[in-house]
């Protein structure tokens, strides 16, 4: 597919074997393809980013260890069909800024455990799912430290008779004060027979806390498509140009070299065949 | 360049525009006013060709061309711009990436070739000087935490990029402090020539001392019942429009 060899010209640092560990602060971003199980660390004060690129059918299994004030950008790009597991496990003050992106079948599981004090985790995911396809986004957020704050939205778009499904959790340890938690899904249905399932979920055992979740799923505005129209697009472009910036808000939240502008490429050339 | 005939049009079953007739010449400005409800927006949206209404009976023709047997976003490449009353926010779409688009597309619809990106982003840069439009809004989502006002010059932005032939501008003046109302009617005078023509659509005369109508239309119950020239808005600011609807009321 066009974009896996995009991502390979990106000038990313392959990574092989099943361990990464960072101790230094790395200028140039990792690149791990269809991994299978891929441990990563970073070690306390060190920065890094790292794109993972599920390309051929896979079972992945990704495990990221953040030490103390470390931070990790990552993004996980499905381009195949792939189960992947993900969990993300951050000492205190660490911050983790995830993007992921589902461009076909998948199923991906995120478990994200905030264990030290003052950590963060922002993820933006998104899904795209045309035909039958069916894409399944799971997060599960857990708060075991005070004074931490996580954001979590995922942005769903099924066409056809495709089916998209998000499950999340923000889960609130008893003592874990003063959480900052954030969980947001919101979905696009453009065919009669495409089908969303969502279940934002919290559980909360801590009594100063502030968190909040939702989840909407909605038809394009028609009113957009029609002053797009008037502008002279046709309702196929006023149609994909509303679909692309409903997915981009979440996109241009990825930082990592010119990951952002190709997933807005991809996504773009996906819509253009459904 | 417009000319409307016995115009009905109706939504949900309701006959809004019971019989427009309007003949609009290059070079020319016309304004419609009207009470409330009288179907001046519907008017405007049907003529851009909004499918919520069914026109019932009439005709119209643009350029020469049948404008009702015409998809929206035809009439708009052909030359036809409505300035929406309420511009529509698009979360996601920066203003460059639509009018880029916008752009292009009239120009394949003209067969000429795209604009590249220098001529584009000159482009921009030149067209949002005309309406005093922060040059940042350009790289922002469309309309998406406008201002009032800076919704409405971004009508008029949008107005000058695609350089329309007959510009039907819907209760532009709604909403807008005086220094907004000067900039944006400024900036309809400015682009206004010999070659293009405008519809205002207003309900106050104050618009009209900068935007100069050469005729003025009182529309009401879906008709045009009175036509006259500018001092017509005049009068109707001093005296309303009871001493021109009172015949009409008992219909």
């Amino acid at each position: 597919m066009e974009l896996t060899n995009r991502i390979r010209e990106a000038g990313f640092r392959p990574v092989a074997g099943d361990a990464l560990r960072i101790d230094a602060t790395e200028p140039t971003a990792f690149l791990a393809e269809n991994p299978g199980t891929l441990a990563v660390e970073v070690a306390a004060g060190c920065r890094a980013q790292l794109v993972v690129l599920c390309g051929a059918p896979t079972a992945a299994e990704l495990r990221i260890v953040l030490g103390t004030g470390a931070a990790l950008e990552a993004a996980v790009v499905f381009l195949s069909e792939a189960f992947a597991e993900i969990s993300v496990v951050q000492e205190a003050q660490s911050s983790c800024r995830l993007t992921t992106a589902q461009f076909v079948s998948s199923e991906m599981r995120c478990r994200i455990g905030l264990e030290g004090r003052g950590a963060e985790n922002e993820l933006k995911g998104f899904f795209v799912a045309a035909g039958t396809e069916h894409c399944v986004a799971e997060i599960r957020t857990e708060h075991r430290a005070t004074d931490c704050r996580s954001d979590s939205t995922v942005r769903g778009v099924a066409g056809g008779a495709a089916r998209g499904e998000f499950r999340g959790m923000v889960y609130v340890a008893p003592g874990a004060q003063r959480t900052d938690a954030r969980q947001q899904n919101r979905n696009v249905l453009l065919g009669e027979a495409a089908r969303i399932e969502t279940q934002p979920q919290l559980e909360i055992y801590a009594d100063d806390v502030k968190c909040s979740h939702g989840a909407t799923v909605g038809l394009l505005d028609g009113e957009a498509v029609l002053y797009m129209r008037q502008r002279g697009l046709s309702e196929n472009q006023a149609r994909s140009l509303q679909i692309e910036g409903f997915v981009g808000e979440v996109v241009s939240h990825c930082g990592i070299g010119p990951l952002s502008g190709l997933l807005t490429e991809a996504v773009a050339a996906k819509l253009e065949k459904m | 360049m417009l000319s409307v005939k016995n115009l009905h049009a109706s939504v949900d079953g309701k006959e809004i525009l019971k019989g427009i007739d309007l003949e609009v010449k290059a070079g020319e400005v016309h304004a419609i006013m009207g009470p409330n409800g009288s179907g001046k927006s519907t008017l405007a949206s049907v003529l851009a060709g909004n499918e919520k209404f069914t026109v019932t009976a009439g005709s119209a023709e643009f350029l020469g061309r049948d404008l009702l047997s015409m998809p929206i976003e035809e009439r708009a490449r052909l030359g036809l711009f409505l300035g929406f009353q309420y511009p529509v926010e698009i979360p996601g779409v920066t203003m460059a990436n639509f009018m880029k688009l916008a752009v292009n597309e009239h120009r394949k619809y003209r067969g000429e070739e795209p604009l590249t990106a220098g001529q584009f982003l000159k482009l921009m840069r030149e067209k949002s000087a005309v309406v005093e439009l922060d040059s940042k809004l350009t790289s922002r989502a469309v309309n998406e935490g406008f201002s009032g006002g800076e919704k409405k010059k971004n009508e008029i932005f949008q107005m000058a990029m695609l350089d329309p032939k007959l510009a039907i501008l819907d209760e532009t003046d709604s909403g807008l402090d005086i220094d907004a109302l000067r900039i944006v009617a400024t900036g309809v005078t400015r682009l206004h020539t010999p070659q293009n023509a405008t519809v205002v659509i207003t309900h106050y005369q104050r618009l009209l001392d900068y935007i100069v109508p050469d005729y003025v239309h009182v529309l009401y119950k879906g008709r045009i019942i009175h036509s006259g020239d500018k001092t017509l808005a005049l009068k109707l600011e001093k005296e309303g429009y009871d001493w021109l609807i009172n015949d009409y009321r008992e219909e």
